[in-house]
């Protein structure tokens, strides 16, 4: 009688090849051009897929198992926030304008990093990069539901948190988040991998994560770091996948190093121009301050960014073109944000305001060379105008950059008195652009930025009004007309922090809560 | 499986496109730029469409006054001393002839200074309001 034979299980190693790299063979009825048509016409050359790294070698029944239990944690942390009313105890409600812009800005450039690694994780043809890809588009729709359902709460008791995919797809300044993911996942895999998984995970992610999570911890929001922290245990796997891919390209072959590094030079500068609004965060909208924004940059980029492309000269690979000029802005870009979004906070969907005496005091301190001296008095000025009651709003749209979408409101290097402004003529039209960098990322494909759907110039062209409204006479007010169309109330969602109804709200919370003291201390005194 | 026009954009294969922002999007009106160099308090240079007719005069008189007017430095601007610039070129306007009569274009871009009146300058001579 044959005894059953035991079925040998297979070792971690052996799970791993079996369940990945003998996913890919060559394919014989269809030429292997015609099942992967993507991952060549970028220029990269590629010998010899088997020599890329696979350094997590996880499977996917062992993601399921890790990633479960991770959520199960966050939801329970998510659960406590609720019923313990965690909202009111966080630091001040202006913190809660840095949520309002991460549900609206950061979180729908997860969705589309869950779209655009979907899409890699399909055309590459080698099958380790296939299924790194595929872990990382299962791990930013995580994220991006575990961010909805995190600041979902808040949406109960805010404003400014009901509508941010509609936002995403219509306001202004949220054309600067989705033009840059939409560039990268609309060149090929591999440009959106250097563009996303390299220059933005590898080089920029800490300015984004690391202000945000101590942010949220700093200002009581625990519900918050939760979220960050169980997103960030992805992210060591999502680095490695950006630094593997940009070695495995400069190792295959030497003609693939100018194409990198071309790459290199626009993505940097694009994500450098994104974090613009990271900088304006960390500086002005956290009432208890983590460091400042010049304080992160020179940390997580000069000093390990250095570190990084010292290890990459071996390749043939510079540090970024505009690296000199981000360095140099990290004085002066939260300031000319934040100088952005107060004029123009009638239009957007969160709070602005003007930093409290003592917050005044920390950015002198912090930026001793440029604060005082090119940002306080205007500031001041406003500060004096909001309280005769005449808080000042500019009425008229700005002038945008082509490339990165951003109102023309850097200034130029070495000269923060002076808008820095470069253009350039395609088929016979001016394009407009703030910085050499900009520019140089268009001329290399005019014909992909002549699309770009600039804001301020489609609500000329009469695209952003609602239906009811003749684009070719919009009325007394258009911009109204505008916000009727982007879906935001005026004054309720956007504008001025202290006379806001959230700001109004939220002390109404606390001296509600705080009533049972002032009442025993009343009594006390009968 | 060639890139088609590889130079101006790296793309798999032809497809028509249109640029954005051609200048018969814009109802009979050219976009138009501004911007009052060192003046800061505007976060940037203002985008307006205009009629191609508008004579510069009207434009100084009725459409600079609505974009800067509330600047504590406007009203002293002296006109007849402002440096005119299409985009880094001086130029000397006349105020009785239109925008299309100056040779501008769709999105030009008009810069402006108004000598001793230099807004985020003001700093170097230890002026305490500077934007």
């Amino acid at each position: 009688m044959d005894k059953a034979v035991k079925k040998k299980k297979l070792g971690l190693k052996q799970r791993y090849t079996t369940m990945t790299r003998d996913l890919a063979w060559e394919t014989s009825y269809q030429d292997m051009d015609k099942v992967f048509p993507y991952d060549k016409y970028e220029g990269i050359k590629i010998h010899d897929w088997d020599k890329w790294e696979d350094p997590f070698r996880l499977t996917m029944d062992a993601y399921w198992k890790y990633q479960g239990e991770k959520d199960k944690k966050l939801y329970a942390v998510i659960d406590a926030f609720a019923q313990n009313n965690g909202q009111l105890g966080i630091s001040d409600a202006r913190y809660v304008n840095a949520l309002k812009l991460f549900i609206q800005g950061v979180s729908p450039l997860e969705y589309y990093a869950h779209r655009g690694f979907a899409h890699a994780g399909r055309h590459f043809t080698g099958a380790g990069v296939r299924v790194a890809s595929q872990m990382q588009s299962i791990d930013e729709l995580r994220h991006y539901q575990t961010q909805a359902h995190t600041i979902s709460h808040y949406n109960r008791h805010f404003n400014g948190m009901h509508d941010n995919i509609k936002w995403f797809d219509r306001m202004w300044y949220l054309a600067v988040p989705k033009s840059f993911f939409e560039d990268a996942f609309s060149g090929g895999p591999f440009e959106f991998l250097t563009a996303v998984s390299f220059s933005f995970e590898y080089v920029l992610t800490n300015l984004l994560f690391v202000p945000f999570m101590s942010g949220a911890a700093h200002n009581g929001d625990m519900a918050t770091v939760t979220f960050g922290f169980s997103a960030q245990s992805d992210e060591s796997r999502h680095m490695t996948l950006g630094i593997e891919c940009i070695k495995f390209m400069l190792e295959q072959d030497p003609d693939n190093v100018p194409i990198v590094q071309r790459w290199i030079d626009k993505w940097f500068w694009r994500g450098y121009r994104l974090l613009t609004l990271v900088a304006m965060m960390q500086d002005y909208m956290l009432p208890k301050r983590v460091m400042s924004w010049k304080e992160a940059w020179e940390m997580y980029a000069e000093s390990n960014g250095g570190a990084l492309f010292k290890d990459l000269a071996r390749y043939g690979i510079r540090p970024p073109k505009g690296w000199e000029d981000a360095c140099e802005g990290k004085d002066h870009i939260s300031h000319q944000a934040w100088g952005t979004f107060y004029q123009y906070s009638h239009a957007a969907a969160f709070h602005t305001w003007i930093p409290k005496a003592d917050e005044m005091q920390w950015l002198s301190e912090k930026y001793p060379q440029s604060f005082d001296r090119h940002y306080r008095s205007r500031l001041e000025y406003w500060d004096d105008l909001a309280k005769q009651d005449d808080r000042w709003f500019n009425q008229h749209l700005p002038m945008l950059c082509q490339t990165c979408q951003i109102p023309m409101v850097f200034t130029e290097p070495g000269d923060p008195t002076k808008i820095s402004l470069r253009e350039t003529k395609y088929e016979g039209q001016k394009y407009h652009f703030c910085s050499d960098h900009c520019k140089e990322i268009f001329q290399h494909e005019p014909r992909k930025y002549v699309q770009a759907w600039l804001p301020v110039h489609q609500i000329y062209q009469g695209s952003c009004y609602p239906e009811d409204i003749n684009p070719e006479s919009p009325g007394d007010s258009p911009v109204r007309e505008v916000l009727r169309y982007y879906g935001v109330v005026g004054g309720q969602d956007n504008g001025e922090f202290e006379t806001s109804q959230d700001r109004h709200n939220f002390d109404g919370w606390l001296g509600k809560a705080h009533k049972p003291e002032q009442q025993t201390e009343q009594e006390a005194n009968k | 499986m060639n890139a088609v026009n590889k130079d101006l954009m790296t793309t798999l294969g032809y497809y028509e496109l249109a640029a954005k922002d051609s200048a018969d999007l814009f109802f009979g009106n050219w976009l138009i730029y501004l911007s009052w160099e060192n003046h800061l308090m505007y976060c940037s240079p203002f985008c307006l469409p205009l009629p191609t007719n508008l004579p510069f005069g009207a434009l100084v008189r009725d459409v600079l006054p609505l974009l800067y007017g509330e600047h504590p430095e406007f009203e002293q601007i002296d006109w007849q001393r402002v440096r005119w610039y299409d985009s880094n070129e001086a130029f000397v306007p006349d105020f009785g002839k239109s925008l299309e009569q100056h040779g501008f274009d769709h999105k030009t871009l008009i810069r402006f200074e108004t000598p001793s009146l230099e807004g985020s300058r003001s700093h170097l001579d230890g002026n305490k309001q500077a934007f």
